[in-house]
């Protein structure tokens, strides 16, 4: 994005780098339980005084948004997203969801004779 | 014995001077012989008349001789007087070879013209003698020839340069886009995503080196931008470029955007501007950097906290940075006027204006005007990251009609739409499962008079539905077991679970 091949003197993007975008980290000082599956909600509208990038998050996030969808639909790669999302998340502007763990679920075919039942009745 | 020459004031006295002894002894002869005793009158008339012709003959010699004289004399002061005009015009032209056409004969060769042209603008004033002449023009042609190859040679130099600065330029690029493919590959791995931050950013900073020995070889920095690029993304690209971006708090940016060609000369100014201020400031100090609107464009403001100017530094950055004309490598000495040299150049090209100031922490504050021509209304404030702040609309339009699901239709209903439910996945993504199944429908039966229903009047929808969100799921689960129709709940009019009753 930032960049081309020398092939082409002109190109669209932008000419930012990943690395100014988190100022230099590659991840979070403190552990974080982010992972692709975690649901990003936003709990406010964006604040003007955001950076464009959190921003677009809180704006993209008024409906629960998985973090990997999030990293497609902004182009950006995973550690550099869920470093910006620690960030939001540290000041409150969006709160992350865990997905319900597989094991949490009840048996489907168990549900699915439930549903049968109460159709029937 | 009358003269005939020019000088009548002279030759009629000096004439008649040479007339008074012959006479003067005519008389004289005269008198003695009526002086004289009759018998010695004869003898004495021989004496007397033969030496008066002796003295006739020898002053009409001398009044000849003068005559010849005088005339010598004449020659001699108008050769002398040509010899003194000739001498005159030597040295005038002399001088003007000196003052005037070596100055513009360089001038011209500089700006690169021809031999020919220089030596017809260079064509003596004066009528000389040929040979005074054809020696001139030796001179000059000789000089012009020696200047020439000086240029010439410069110029393969600068050639070379910025011949060498493109090949590193096209490697940095091409280095940078790999370096972009793999942050996208790895991003799931903080440890080699770090890594390659890290590369990128060596990266940067080499590619910067390469733009600014293109800049000092006389062209363009690096890559061309086609399109506007928002003045936020222009600085932070300028700071990516610098070693200790970090330090570098990036304030209120005027909503605007710089036109494409003019993207990568700013970035590089200022990445260069900003590299001075944090080189040239103790490291726990930061440095401000913010863009304002003026009445002549945009200024950006570089404030550090360093120790500033001294009058003597500030009088060799005024003067590097107000440089007419071209650029002496000999001048450029160490690093820190290397980058000024390049600011200047940048700003000469682009009609930038630049000046460094003493700043009021007692540092430097760096001003860098873009004129309003560069400066063109932003499109996407932010640039392209905030353009997909735009995408869940787009997302609405793939899925016409439809909302983005609250979480629930994205765990529990997924399980029952199936009629055998496939098993849960170990990658444990079960959002991914459940487009498989409801999502084409919307497209199939039913789908049509959901596409004619507008995007727009959905969204406004979304904020008073984010706040039910954390326990929406169960209702939805609730209601997704008790099978009934989802049809009365406005705000689920569109979600999965109604398509799946229309099948």
């Amino acid at each position: 994005m930032s960049t081309e091949g020398p092939g082409s003197p002109t190109a669209p993007g932008s000419p930012d780098r990943l690395y100014i975008l988190t100022g230099g980290q590659a991840r979070a000082e403190r552990k974080t339980e982010l992972d692709l599956v975690t649901l990003i909600v936003s709990r406010s509208e964006a604040d003007p005084g955001l950076q464009p990038e959190h921003a677009a998050i809180v704006r993209m996030c008024a409906y629960p948004l998985s973090v990997a969808e999030i990293s497609a639909y902004l182009e950006l790669p995973v550690s550099t997203l869920t470093l910006l999302l620690t960030e939001l998340v540290a000041g409150r502007h969006v709160e992350a969801r865990p997905p319900v763990p597989a094991a949490a679920l009840p048996d489907v075919q168990l549900l699915e004779a439930v549903m049968n039942g109460l159709q029937k009745l | 014995m009358v003269g005939t020459g020019s000088s009548v004031q002279r030759r009629p006295v000096s004439a008649l001077i040479w007339l008074i002894s012959p006479l003067v002894l005519a008389v004289c002869t005269g008198t003695a012989i009526l002086a004289a005793a009759p018998d010695a009158r004869v003898p004495v008339a021989w004496c007397g008349s033969s030496a008066t012709v002796a003295v006739a003959l020898a002053s009409s010699e001398a009044a000849r001789r003068g005559r010849v004289i005088a005339a010598l004399r004449r020659r001699c002061t108008e050769q002398e007087a040509g010899l003194r005009y000739q001498l005159d015009q030597h040295e005038a032209e002399t001088r003007r070879l000196a003052k005037e056409l070596l100055p513009r004969a360089i001038h011209l060769l500089q700006r690169g013209a021809p031999t020919e042209v220089v030596l017809r603008h260079t064509l003596p004033v004066h009528d000389l003698e040929p040979g005074y002449a054809a020696a001139h023009r030796s001179v000059l042609k000789s000089v012009i020839e020696a200047v020439q190859a000086e240029e010439g040679l410069r110029d393969a130099a600068q050639r070379a340069f910025v011949n060498i600065a493109r090949r590193m330029q096209a490697i940095v690029h091409q280095q940078a886009y790999d370096i972009r493919e793999m942050e996208h590959k790895h991003g799931n791995d903080p440890d080699v995503f770090g890594d390659l931050l890290h590369l990128d950013h060596g990266n940067a900073l080499t590619g910067r080196l390469a733009d600014s020995i293109a800049v000092l070889g006389g062209s363009r920095p690096g890559r061309q931008w086609k399109n506007e690029i928002p003045l936020y993304n222009v600085l932070r690209g300028a700071m990516s470029r610098i070693l200790e971006y970090r330090r570098v708090d990036l304030h209120s940016v005027a909503d605007v955007a710089v036109v494409g060609p003019a993207v990568e000369p700013v970035i590089h100014a200022l990445a260069e501007l900003l590299d001075n201020a944090t080189r040239y400031s103790p490291p726990q100090t930061r440095v401000h950097l913010t863009a304002v609107d003026i009445q002549s464009g945009i200024a950006v403001e570089i404030e550090d906290a360093g120790v500033g100017l001294t009058d003597e530094a500030r009088r060799r950055t005024d003067r590097v940075l107000s440089r007419e004309g071209d650029l002496d490598l000999d001048d450029l000495g160490e690093a820190p006027r290397l980058g000024l040299a390049v600011v200047s150049r940048l700003a000469r090209t682009y009609n930038l204006l630049v000046s460094l100031r003493p700043s009021a922490y007692g540092g430097v504050r760096a001003v860098l005007v873009i004129p309003m021509d560069l400066i063109t209304a932003s499109k996407h404030p932010g640039g392209d990251i905030a353009r997909a702040a735009k995408l869940p609309p787009i997302k609405s339009k793939r899925r016409p009609g439809q909302k983005i699901p609250p979480p629930a239709p994205q765990t529990a209903p997924p399980m029952m739409e199936h009629p055998i439910p496939p098993p849960l996945g170990d990658s444990g993504l079960p959002q991914r499962r459940r487009r498989r199944g409801p999502a084409p429908l919307p497209f199939g039966r039913g789908a049509a008079e959901r596409r004619e229903r507008p995007a727009p009047p959905a969204a406004p929808a979304a904020p008073e539905e984010a706040p039910k969100q954390p326990g929406m799921w169960l209702a939805a689960f609730n209601r997704g077991i008790n099978g009934e129709s989802l049809e009365p709940d406005p705000g689920r009019a569109n979600s999965d679970i109604p398509s799946d009753k229309e099948e």
